[in-house]
């Protein structure tokens, strides 16, 4: 098989796969059955998918505001180049950060490092922010609120 | 709140990889000391009620090949329905929202997540983003992650 085919077989699985798998008892022989695979085909895609890093988890996503966690605070940092692979680290140890990335600055936007954090209330982010606070030092950061969702769906390809 | 200890239990769990293997909820009921039959009406509810969006695979947009990136406007208060309709035709957006600075202001109003098959593409729509609205799209493209992994504490 060529690496070409296996692709366009990772592309279908997925494509058929990305708005939920079957909830029965047996999905993975399911989904074979919808698109001409076999079980263990579809079991052997699906692993190498996860091992190249391709698919990050087979997972449920949660409606998180939907069981309680509903506050979030997307965090903005200035942190200063040579500090931001120490911070970074120190940032992603907290468990309510869901997300941390650097980013560029432009001469309006001084902020390269950004983090979400997810919690069940308000004052829950805030500690977490202040918290980052004491353990890395940096004064500099904005707290952006989500004043409206216009649009929030899982990446599909 | 609807949700038992049962369910909680699963919806933790349900975070975390899924078994690769013929009976994946089979080996979850011996995991958490839940029966299989449960486990399989359980999600079917939590997904008919929403509290579970899919259970399905999270995609890696860049391994995938695709670029993506986080893209930032100020939109004027009297346009941002009409700015916020022209960006979410885009299928690459995932994400639009609305934010402000809470102890500062900041220069963007709206803020919204783009993939596209690569990198010209990606350009060529924030471009036409552009040329539609009038306004300056900021890209912020992840240069370096330390984190992605949406799981939550579930109480």
């Amino acid at each position: 098989m060529t690496a070409k085919t296996k692709e366009d077989i990772d592309v279908k699985l997925i494509k058929h796969i990305q708005e939920g798998l079957p909830i029965t008892k047996t999905p993975y022989k399911d989904i074979g059955l919808a698109l001409g695979m076999s079980e263990e085909e579809v079991i052997q895609r699906l692993k190498t998918l996860l091992e190249s890093g391709k698919i990050r988890r087979l997972a449920a996503s949660i409606a998180h505001r939907k069981i309680g966690i509903d506050a979030n605070a997307m965090c903005v940092w200035k942190v200063p180049k040579d500090q931001v692979d120490k911070v970074g680290k120190i940032m992603a140890g907290f468990e309510e950060v869901t997300h941390c990335y650097e980013r560029p600055t432009y001469p309006d936007w001084e902020y390269n490092v950004f983090t979400m954090i997810h919690g069940y209330t308000d004052a829950e982010c805030e500690a977490v922010i202040q918290a980052i606070r004491k353990k890395t030092g940096l004064q500099d950061y904005v707290v952006l609120y989500s004043e409206k969702e216009f649009k929030k769906v899982g990446v599909r390809i | 709140m609807i949700l038992s200890d049962t369910d909680r239990k699963i919806l933790h769990r349900l975070q975390s990889n899924l078994p690769l293997v013929p009976m994946p909820f089979l080996e979850l009921s011996k995991e958490l000391d839940i029966d299989e039959d449960t486990i399989v009406e359980r999600i079917k509810f939590m997904i008919e009620k929403g509290y579970v969006r899919r259970l399905a695979p999270i995609i890696n947009t860049q391994a995938m090949g695709r670029e993506a990136t986080l893209a930032a406007i100020k939109v004027p208060e009297d346009r941002i329905e009409e700015v916020s309709s022209i960006i979410n035709e885009y299928s690459g957006v995932s994400h639009n929202y609305l934010r402000k600075g809470r102890n500062k202001d900041i220069p963007y109003n709206m803020w919204f997540t783009m993939s596209a098959k690569d990198d010209e593409e990606l350009h060529q729509r924030l471009k036409e983003i552009e040329e539609r609205t009038g306004l300056t799209v900021r890209s912020l493209p992840t240069i370096k992650k330390f984190k992605i992994g949406v799981r939550f504490k579930i109480y």
